[in-house]
Parts: C-alpha cells; sequence; structure tokens
C-alpha cells in the first residue's frame, strides 16, 4: 500500500515538473549556454586546482597526470617567500581596508551634505572618473608622479628635502599601494551608501529635529543607523577578501620590482612567477588553492558573525 | 636536374662522428659520455635529391614552392610591418629560395614565455629562431635532437670544421650526447657590451682612458671617475651632490630585477654571475670539475663591495637599478653624467643623440674596454656562441624524412651560408647597398639603418630595417668575424679589437640536462633563492644594506633557502 | 532614485557652526577634486611637452615647447592598429557579455522557475570561490587550445556573476502585471523578455553595456597571457610601452619609449572613457544601487 502511494506520489512529481518544464521550456532554453560557460569557464577550472594534489605535465591532462598528495602544500608550507607573500597580503590589504573603509564612509556623508546640486553632481561625477581608468594607466600614472624626476619629487626638492626613490623603497610600497587604491575606489564607493542615504525617510530628520538634534547630531542619530546594513555588507565582502590578492594582481604586478618584494610581494605575484614564469604550475596552484579556501572560510566567519550580530548577511 | 651526392664531400671526414650519432639514436634516454660529437662532421646527401640542388657555397632552391612554419621574435622597437612580406627581407627569401615562411610572430619580451607554451602545447612551429637557453626544451621530445641531423647542412659543417667549434658545441650538448639548438656561431669571441665615456672630461680631468683602458681594475676607474666629478664640480657642470653615472639596462625596464647589464659585466670579471647573467647562480669551477653557487662566494663578496664602492664615492648614481633607461639616456645626452653602459648597436644612437643635445664638437666619447677584476675575463663571456635555432619535432612528423631534410638544408641556407648572412644583414646588392673597391659594404645614399650603425641624415632616408625588415635580430647570428664585422664603424672596429688583444677568452663550462623532475626541483630552489639574492644583491650595492656587517645574514638567508640543495642537484645531474 | 538625494532636510535652522562647515565640506571637495583630476592634467601637459623638454627633465603642469608632434608621431604608428583591435574586441565582447548576462539573469529573476534553487547558488559561489591563476590559464592554454585566439582574450571574462546579480535585481523589480499583460496578449515566455521587459530595462542595459566595454577596453591582462602580437589591445601596448622595452641581452638596441610619447598614447586611451561615462551617469548609479543593496 505505502508503496503505491509512493508511485502514486512520483508520479504526481514527474507530471508537475514535466508540466513545469513544459511551461517555461523557453526559459530554461535561455540558460543552456549561460550554464555551459559556467560549467566550462567557472567550474572546470575549480576542478583543475586538482593539479595542486597531481603533478601536472606541460602539455599533458589539465587535471594532472600523476598523485602526488600534499607533496606541493608541504613545499610552500616551508617556503620563506611564500610566507613573506601572505604577510604581505595580510597587510596591504588590511591597510587598504582601514584607510579606504571610513574615508569612502566619510566622503558619502560629506557629498550628501553639498546643498549645491550642480556643484554635487559634479563632484560625484569627477571622483567616479578614477574607476574607470585602467590599472595600466593608473600605474603609468603613478610611475610618472612618483619618479625621482616627477612633480611630487619635484616639490620636495622645492621644499628643501632630498629626493626619494619611492618605487625602489620596500617602506613605502604600502603608501604607494594605498594611496592609489584610495584615489580609485574612494569616489566609487560612496554610490552605495549615498543610495542607501537617499532612501531614508524624510521623517526620521524630522523627527529628530523636533526632539532638539542639531544638524550633526541628526547625522549620527539617524544617517548612520539607516545605512549601517549597508556598511555590514560591505564590510563582510571586504573581510572575505583579506586574504585574496586576485584583485590587487594587475597593480602590484605592474609596481613592483625585487628591491621592494619585501612589502611588496603578495602571493597572487608570487604564483604568478612561480607558476607562469617558473613553470612550476601545481605548485604555484597548491598555493592559490590554499589562498582560495582561507578566503571562503573568512567570509563564512564575517557572514555568521555578521548574522548573528546585525541581522544582516550575504547567505 | 643534376643528381647530386654530397657524400663525403668533405675530406676530412670522421666515421666516428655518424657512428655514434647512429648509436644515440637508439638508447636516446641514457647518459653517454660527452665526447659523443665529433671533432669533424662529414655531410652527406640522401638517396632521392631529384629536385634538390643544393651544395656548400651554393644557394637553395626548391623546385616546388613550399611553406615552412617560423617562429619569429618581433621587437617593438622595430615592429614588424607587412612591407616586410610583400617587399622586404621574407619576400627576398621567398624569391631565392621558393620557401614561403608562415611566420608567427610574438612580441620579443614575451617570445620565450609564448613560444615555451606553444611548444609544451604540441603548436610549435618547424623553425624556432632566437633562443638563448634551450636546456628547458631537451626532456619534452618537442624539439628534434639537431646533432643527429647536422650532417645534411654542408654551410654548418664547414663552419664547424673550419673552426674547431667541438669544445664549444660540448657545452651545448646534453647528457644524452646530442645538442637541441642550432648555434649562431663565431670564429672568435665576439664582445658587445662595455662603457662609453666622455673623453673629453676625462682628459680634462687627467685621466688618459685610452691608456689605462689595457689592464685597469673596477678600483681605478672609480679613482678616475672622481676625478672627473672633481673636474665637474668645478667647472659648475654638476654639484658635489649630483651622480655622474647614471646607467641603463639596470633599472625596471631592462633590469630584469637583478641589476642587468652593468652588474653582469662587472660579476664577470669577479668570477661570479650577476646581473643579467645570474642565472640559478650555479657556476663551473674547472679546478674542481664541479658546479657551485657562486652568490654566497667570497668572490661575491669581493663584487658587491667594488661595485658599492661607486655609489659610496658618489659617482653612480643607485636609481640605476630601479629607473627606467631613458632617464639615464636622457642625462647622458644632456651632459649631466660622463659614463654610460653602450653596445655595439647603441654607438652611433648615442653619438648622435649627444651631437643634438650638446653640439657636435662639444664633446667626445670613447668606447672603452670594461676593467678587469680578479680574472682577467673577456666581457665577451664565455664561449663562440651566439643564440641559436631549434627545430621541432612537428617538422619531422609532418614532412616525413627527406622533406624534413630538405628543410634542413633550407635552414642551412637561411642561418649559415654567407648569401643569405648578408641578405638578412645588409638588403639587397644594388637596391640597398653596394659592395665597394675594397671589399667593404655600404649603404646606398638615401637609406639608413640604425641597427647597424648607420643613422639618418634626412628625414626621407629609408631605414632598412624598419622598412624591410633587413639587420633584424632573427637572422645572422654568428658568422666569421670578417663578415660580422662588415657593418663596423672604426670606433667600434677598434673597441672588438682591444677587447680581442687586452682581454682573454672565458674558460668553457659543460651542459646539463635533467630531467623534468629534476628541473621542476631545482626551480622550485632556484626561484625564491634567486629572487633573495637580487634583492640582497642590490640593497648592498645601492647601500641600503652593509656588506660586513649584514653578509653572514644574507649568506644564512641563501642557506635557509636551501643553496645547497641546488649544489647537490647539480652534481647529482651533472654525475660526478 | 539616485536623484531624490535632494530630498535631504533643508529647512534647518543653520546655525555658525553648519556654516563653517558648509565651507569647510566645499573646500575638501575643491581638494578632492584637484587630487583627482591632477595625474589627467600631468598627463596631458606631458603629451603637449616637446621631446626636448622631456630629455631636459622639464615636465609640469604647463607643457614646455607646446607642439602636437607627438600626437602625429602616435597617430602615424602601430597605436592605431592596437586601437582598432581594442575597439573590435570591445564591440564584439560588449554584445557577447550582454546577451548572454542577460540569458542567464532573467530566468534567475524568475521566483516561480523551481531550477532557481539550485541554480542561485550554482552562480554564485563562483563569486567566492574558483580556479586559481594558474588552473584557468591551463584551461584556455592547453584544456581548450585558445592560445592566439581572440577567443581567449574574451571568453575568460564574458560573464561575470557580479554584473548578472546586479541585472537579475533590475529585472526583478519590473512589475509582474505588465509581463503578465504581455502574456495574456499572447506573448510567449521568451517574447515577453524581448518585447516587454528589455524595452523597459534600458537603464540597466546601458549600464552593462557601460561596465563591460571598460572591462574588455581597459584589460591587458587576457593578452598579456593569451594573444600574440598582432592581436594585442591598446591597454597591453600601453603596457609595454609604460614597463619599457625590456631589452635583454639580445636587444641591445632596443631604444626605450619617451615620456611625452607614452603620455600621449596614455591620454589616447582614456579618452573615449572620460567622454561616455559621464553621460550614463543617471543610469549606472542607479543600477549600482539596485544590485548592491538588496541581493
Amino acid at each position: 500500500m505505502s508503496a503505491n502511494v509512493e508511485v502514486k506520489v512520483s508520479t504526481k512529481r514527474i507530471k508537475s515538473f514535466a508540466k513545469h518544464i513544459l511551461k517555461y521550456w523557453q526559459l530554461y532554453l535561455m540558460l543552456v549556454i549561460p550554464i555551459a560557460y559556467y560549467v566550462v569557464f567557472r567550474y572546470l577550472p575549480m576542478f583543475g586546482n586538482m593539479i595542486a594534489f597531481r603533478k601536472y605535465y606541460a602539455g599533458g591532462s589539465i587535471f594532472g597526470d600523476r598523485f602526488v598528495g600534499l607533496r606541493y602544500f608541504k613545499q610552500f608550507i616551508s617556503d620563506r617567500s611564500f610566507w613573506r607573500a601572505f604577510k604581505n597580503t595580510l597587510v596591504l590589504n588590511i591597510g587598504y581596508l582601514i584607510v579606504r573603509f571610513p574615508l569612502t564612509l566619510i566622503f558619502a556623508l560629506l557629498i550628501n551634505e553639498i546643498r549645491n546640486l550642480h556643484w554635487k553632481k559634479f563632484v560625484q561625477t569627477v571622483s567616479y572618473l578614477p574607476h574607470f581608468i585602467s590599472v595600466v594607466i593608473m600605474c603609468g600614472m603613478i610611475k610618472e608622479l612618483v619618479s625621482t624626476s616627477g612633480p611630487i619629487n619635484q616639490a620636495i626638492v622645492h621644499f628643501g628635502g632630498d629626493k626619494i626613490s619611492f618605487i625602489s623603497e620596500a617602506s613605502w610600497f604600502p603608501t604607494i599601494f594605498i594611496s592609489s587604491g584610495v584615489w580609485q575606489s574612494v569616489g566609487w564607493g560612496t554610490i552605495l551608501y549615498l543610495a542607501a542615504m537617499s532612501n531614508i525617510n524624510p521623517s526620521l530628520y524630522e523627527a529628530a529635529a523636533v526632539d532638539g538634534a542639531g544638524h550633526f547630531m541628526r547625522v549620527w542619530h539617524v544617517t548612520i543607523p539607516s545605512i549601517l546594513p549597508t556598511i555590514t555588507t560591505l564590510l563582510i565582502l571586504d573581510i572575505g577578501g583579506l586574504v585574496g590578492s586576485g584583485a590587487a594582481f594587475e597593480k602590484v604586478y605592474l609596481l613592483y620590482n625585487p628591491m621592494i618584494y619585501e612589502t611588496a610581494d603578495i602571493i597572487s605575484t608570487y604564483v604568478f612567477r612561480m607558476g607562469i614564469s617558473g613553470k612550476n604550475f601545481s605548485y604555484a596552484t597548491a598555493i592559490g588553492l590554499f589562498e582560495g579556501i582561507i578566503n571562503l572560510i573568512l567570509l563564512s566567519i564575517a557572514n555568521l558573525a555578521s548574522r548573528k550580530l546585525t541581522d544582516s548577511s550575504l547567505w | 636536374m643534376k643528381k647530386l651526392k654530397i657524400a663525403c664531400l668533405l675530406l676530412t671526414a670522421s666515421m666516428l662522428g655518424t657512428g655514434l650519432a647512429a648509436c644515440t639514436k637508439e638508447d636516446g634516454g641514457v647518459e653517454t659520455s660527452a665526447t659523443t660529437i665529433p671533432p669533424t662532421i662529414a655531410t652527406v646527401a640522401t638517396e632521392d635529391e631529384e629536385d634538390l640542388d643544393y651544395v656548400y657555397g651554393e644557394h637553395f632552391y626548391s623546385e616546388v614552392p613550399v611553406t615552412y612554419s617560423m617562429f619569429f621574435s618581433d621587437a617593438s622597437w622595430y615592429a614588424m610591418k607587412d612591407t616586410w612580406l610583400t617587399e622586404g627581407v621574407f619576400k627576398d627569401i621567398e624569391d631565392i629560395t621558393n620557401v614561403h615562411l608562415d611566420i608567427i610572430s610574438y612580441d620579443s619580451n614575451d617570445y620565450m614565455n609564448n613560444i615555451t607554451l606553444d611548444i609544451n602545447a604540441g603548436n610549435a612551429a618547424y623553425i624556432i629562431p632566437k633562443i638563448y637557453d634551450d636546456s628547458q626544451f631537451v626532456d619534452g621530445g618537442a624539439i628534434v635532437p639537431i646533432s643527429q641531423y647536422v650532417q645534411y647542412m654542408p654551410n654548418f659543417v664547414d663552419f664547424y670544421n673550419t673552426y674547431n667549434m667541438q669544445e664549444d658545441l660540448l657545452t651545448i650538448t646534453r647528457n644524452d650526447g646530442n645538442y637541441y639548438k642550432l648555434p649562431g656561431m663565431y670564429d672568435a669571441t665576439m664582445p658587445d657590451y662595455s662603457l662609453l665615456v666622455r673623453k673629453d672630461l676625462f682628459e680634462a680631468a687627467g685621466v688618459d682612458i685610452e691608456a689605462i683602458e689595457k689592464d685597469y681594475t673596477w678600483e681605478d676607474l672609480c679613482d678616475a671617475l672622481v676625478k672627473v666629478k672633481a673636474y665637474m664640480v668645478s667647472q659648475k657642470m654638476c654639484s658635489e651632490s649630483d651622480y655622474i653615472w647614471s646607467d641603463l639596462w639596470c633599472g625596471n625596464e631592462s633590469g630584469q630585477g637583478n641589476g642587468g647589464n652593468l652588474l653582469k659585466l662587472i660579476g664577470n670579471t669577479y668570477d661570479v654571475n650577476a646581473g643579467w647573467a645570474i642565472g640559478d647562480g650555479m657556476r663551473y669551477s674547472q679546478e674542481n670539475d664541479a658546479f657551485y653557487f657562486s652568490p654566497v662566494t667570497e668572490n661575491y663578496k669581493e663584487f658587491l663591495k667594488v661595485a658599492h664602492k661607486f655609489v659610496e664615492a658618489g659617482i653612480l648614481d643607485p636609481e640605476t637599478f630601479t629607473q627606467d633607461d631613458s632617464t639615464a639616456t636622457n642625462k647622458f645626452f644632456n651632459g649631466q653624467t660622463a659614463i654610460i653602459s653602450v653596445n655595439k648597436s647603441q654607438y652611433a644612437n648615442f653619438v648622435s643623440n649627444l651631437e643634438e643635445n650638446l653640439g657636435k664638437g662639444n664633446f667626445d666619447v670613447y668606447y672603452a674596454v670594461a676593467p678587469r677584476g680578479l680574472n682577467n675575463y673577456s666581457p665577451a663571456g664565455a664561449g663562440r656562441l651566439e643564440n641559436g635555432v631549434m627545430i621541432s619535432q612537428n617538422a619531422l612528423e609532418e614532412l616525413g624524412e627527406d622533406e624534413f631534410i630538405k628543410m634542413l638544408r633550407f635552414v642551412d641556407w637561411l642561418f649559415y651560408s654567407e648569401e643569405a648572412y648578408t641578405l638578412t644583414k645588409w638588403g639587397v646588392e644594388g637596391k640597398t647597398y653596394k659592395v665597394n673597391d675594397d671589399g667593404t659594404k655600404s649603404l646606398l645614399p638615401g637609406y639608413c639603418c640604425s641597427g647597424l650603425g648607420y643613422a639618418s641624415t634626412s628625414d626621407s632616408d629609408i631605414d632598412i630595417r624598419l622598412e624591410w625588415g633587413y639587420a633584424g635580430g632573427n637572422f645572422w647570428y654568428g658568422h666569421t668575424m670578417a663578415l660580422a664585422s662588415d657593418h663596423f664603424i672604426p670606433p667600434v672596429a677598434a673597441f672588438v679589437e682591444h677587447v680581442s688583444e687586452y682581454r682573454d677568452i672565458v674558460p668553457l663550462s659543460p651542459g646539463l640536462a635533467p630531467n623534468e623532475d629534476q628541473s621542476e626541483e631545482m626551480n622550485l630552489i632556484a626561484t625564491p633563492l634567486i629572487d633573495n639574492v637580487n634583492t640582497w644583491t642590490l640593497s648592498f650595492v645601492t647601500g641600503k644594506e652593509d656588506i660586513d656587517a649584514k653578509w653572514d645574514e644574507y649568506v644564512a638567508s641563501c642557506e635557509d633557502l636551501n643553496c645547497q640543495g641546488l649544489v647537490d642537484l647539480y652534481a647529482e645531474v651533472y654525475g660526478k | 532614485m539616485a536623484t531624490n538625494t535632494k530630498k535631504v532636510p533643508l529647512k534647518v535652522k543653520e546655525n555658525t557652526g553648519y556654516r563653517i562647515f558648509l565651507v569647510i565640506n566645499f573646500l575638501i571637495m575643491l581638494f578632492v577634486v584637484l587630487v583627482t583630476l591632477y595625474p589627467f592634467v600631468y598627463l596631458v601637459s606631458q603629451s603637449f611637452t616637446s621631446e626636448k623638454a622631456i630629455i631636459r627633465g622639464e615636465a609640469g603642469i604647463i607643457p614646455k615647447g607646446f607642439n602636437i608632434d607627438t600626437y602625429k608621431y602616435v597617430l602615424r604608428g602601430e597605436f592605431l592598429h592596437y586601437y582598432r583591435n581594442t575597439i573590435v574586441y570591445t564591440l564584439i565582447g560588449t554584445i557577447l557579455s550582454l546577451v548572454f548576462s542577460s540569458l542567464l539573469a532573467y530566468p534567475m529573476a524568475k521566483s516561480e522557475l523551481k531550477f532557481n534553487r539550485v541554480l542561485t547558488p550554482f552562480i554564485i559561489f563562483t563569486m567566492y570561490f574558483g580556479g586559481t591563476l594558474i588552473s584557468n590559464y591551463i584551461l584556455i592554454v592547453n584544456g581548450l587550445k585558445l592560445k592566439n585566439t581572440v577567443a581567449a582574450f574574451i571568453l575568460p571574462m564574458m560573464i561575470s556573476t557580479y554584473y548578472v546579480i546586479l541585472m537579475k535585481s533590475f529585472f526583478q523589480s519590473i512589475p509582474k502585471d505588465l509581463e503578465e499583460a504581455g502574456e495574456i496578449d499572447g506573448l510567449s515566455k521568451f517574447g515577453v523578455f524581448i518585447r516587454i521587459c528589455l524595452p523597459l530595462s534600458k537603464p540597466i542595459l546601458a549600464t552593462m553595456t557601460l561596465f563591460y566595454s571598460v572591462m574588455y577596453w581597459n584589460n591587458w591582462y587576457q593578452a598579456f597571457l593569451y594573444l600574440n602580437k598582432k592581436q594585442w589591445p591598446v591597454a597591453y601596448y600601453l603596457q609595454t610601452i609604460i614597463r619599457g622595452v625590456g631589452a635583454k641581452e639580445g636587444d641591445g638596441d632596443a631604444t626605450s619609449v619617451s615620456a611625452n610619447i607614452k603620455s600621449c598614447a596614455m591620454v589616447l586611451t582614456v579618452l573615449p572613457i572620460i567622454c561616455v561615462y559621464p553621460i550614463i551617469q543617471k543610469y549606472y548609479v542607479q543600477g549600482m544601487m539596485l544590485g548592491g543593496v538588496k541581493e
């Protein structure tokens, strides 16, 4: 009897499933190529990470040819250059986050206070510009600006200082990295905050004004709490990327040189040098995989913490 | 068609040669003693050469049109244009030989990277020119062990035999007894990179560079430059805080992060690998018949000290190791600096820039032999070999052996015959150049060539390299000194002569061929290790770290990164 | 809506402290604007400076020896070839990206589609984890054998998950009844998408066009890994001249590119972007809002 019920249920399921497909087959058809794309270009490389455990021979299978277990992991765990890159990645990312995150918020609050709408639009437009500039051009500009004959050094000499060779001083690299990052992303970062602020109900401000709150108090008590979910979401994403170095790869690759590896070499540039330049594909993949997994863990922790503490989370 | 058999054309034939070649063919992987390549080679003909009329000294012509694919290293400063194919060097080659070259070009910067990938993925072109280091290809089976086929290449064989190239070729012969690259060959060593000094300033400061260059040391040069600087300061040409040497080929553009050309030049005279020549740091000691890691030796310390001395004395700008090349040349062209690195092809360019900026007659320069260090080695480096050509296994498989040998004859013509050498270098006689009564060559009026040192005299001059691809770096690697120097202007010719007169030839070191696992292991050790060496080296040279105080820490850091492991691996591969 | 920011209350009593703040705020904004624009102005100035002045090291905010020879020189040379490549790649790439991103985003936006329970995590997961630099590279070069093809430049970045999510959020904001009305009128699901949804989606399509085309326009990295010289886009060409010729031992006759030429090439490359992005600012601000806050 129970078997009969099960059959009934499953035929019912199949029927409703068939109906569903029949009704939405066009939508499913639309998905075919994009899903195939994700399988090939996103998931295959993910499985291609297997070569961290299987030795890859140039020209051989993209999943590696011979199982070697944790050999490459053991190797890089004892590789000092890897740990240097790991440290640099953390330092640069945390430094960048600490500087950029509050600056973006402050900048958004300040823009929100501009009262001349034309001026406001102009400031916004200009501040978005660096976001659209290619990393190549940005690094080209950085090199021109900080070169020993560039304007920054000219200014230093003008005020009686000694020229600084910014590009070859390891101690300067974090500054260059962070400030150029701020230049490029702070303006763009304000978009989401401004959007959130524009959604704040004006009556909240009015109520606060009635309570006698001054202008700045209203910012503190109304604006900030209202955009807190946005802040949290962005912060989770940023924390999830703290060990990530993929996004910084292009900039660091274009700016660094061996004299400043001490502070500039990050995981992705090291992976590149070991992997693509050095042809140690499996070894470099092991490092890349390690990085990816740590990121995933960090992101999950941040997400969990945020869900517990503030109720907003990515998933 | 004449049916020609070229067998035993050369009377110095040695049966030993072909015999061993056949033997190694059978047991390719087995390690054989390094004497597998013969002192002389006999040329051999194939059975069916119905349509192939090719002898030493004559040109190659294919009765039926054929197409061979070829990689091409395209230099950005004379990028390939379509006119090269329609009316330039490739058209000429096709006209003469009936061979169409199917060119796959990569920028010279990424050339090695790209062709390595193509070769590994089985997509190699038949002809692979411009190869400096072929060791990474030996194990993969994608490259033909060309030493087994050179008997079909009469021009190569003639040069090999005439100038006794056996010793030199042993340096690129691998453990399996084969070499995989057809190298450019010179009959003597050819120096290139050295120093260009402002002779007028040197003289005014009381230094006669021509008199001292014979056996001066780097310390002597430093002392001389201190005098020059004192003079320049006294003449208000620069201030006490300025440097009078800002060098190119060392910085972020072309220094490759290892200190580039200058450290290579100095290192060479201290028996250490440095700068461009750092490689993996391993050097061969003839005394011990073994390889050792040179960056941790006492010689290396000496080398660092002497290099640092220039910075310490306020002569060499430490920016040298990070700046753009144009920063260095601009300072030299302005007269702000008194010395700079130069090579044969840049000499004319530097002089014409000086003329433009300082005015003709306001300066005098001299192409000096680089100083000596602990040894008296020529800056030309070791041996008489240049970069060379590899042939891919694809060619053998796709063409079949007969057609393959025909292609080799074409390759022989293109890279080793005098006719092709002159064509790819000078263009067509009567069109771009003429042969003078005394046998020298010169470009016809209306043509110039920065690559050959013929600066343009008017805007309407056509640069034969830019326009048609002559004098490009993919051909004419080596040849007799007489041919190789047929475009030298007197100061360059004088420099070459001085080097061979004053300096000794660097001894040769044996070739190695690690297998795939060994080279992976070497690579894994060497990549971070050499990064570390480079970082420390530049810090020492520029004075960021004190050599005496930090030397032990530096050596310890190298040992930490397992430089001994590298030495052990070499010993294992070398088998001694 | 972005333009709604004007709703901030204005009828507050303005005390002196607030007035001073406004002045300071203005000065800060002025500073930000100047700092943002300075590098561009510097580039433009350098591109008009004469080569001699560059050799003498005289470059500043006002060009010395003003001339347009550099532009003439650059526009005569290979630069144009690479520029043309970039235009072609950007066009092809952007069209492909738009088509396939919307094909993916539209069904994802339909809550009634059961498969979405699987699909959405399947897609989103790739934002947080994926192939490494190396495995992507090996896939393209050895797996798909796409080296030296334009496909290797376009395909790896053709669909951006982040942008798909932005589009999905926009599609979700389209009122359901409009689409239902379309179905009643006899349109198929696909017809609804083409005839009703897309015409209403101009803001997001404009935004995506900008984002994707900027992405292709600026990309040098894929070219660096996969393309041969003839196929280079201008961004990679720029990268090579900025990095310098990188003379090696065998390339001793290399000459480096002077600063005015570099600057000129950079100016010409950013120019189209600078001209275009302000025009559709309204749209992308809106588009970013939709995806960013909800999700």
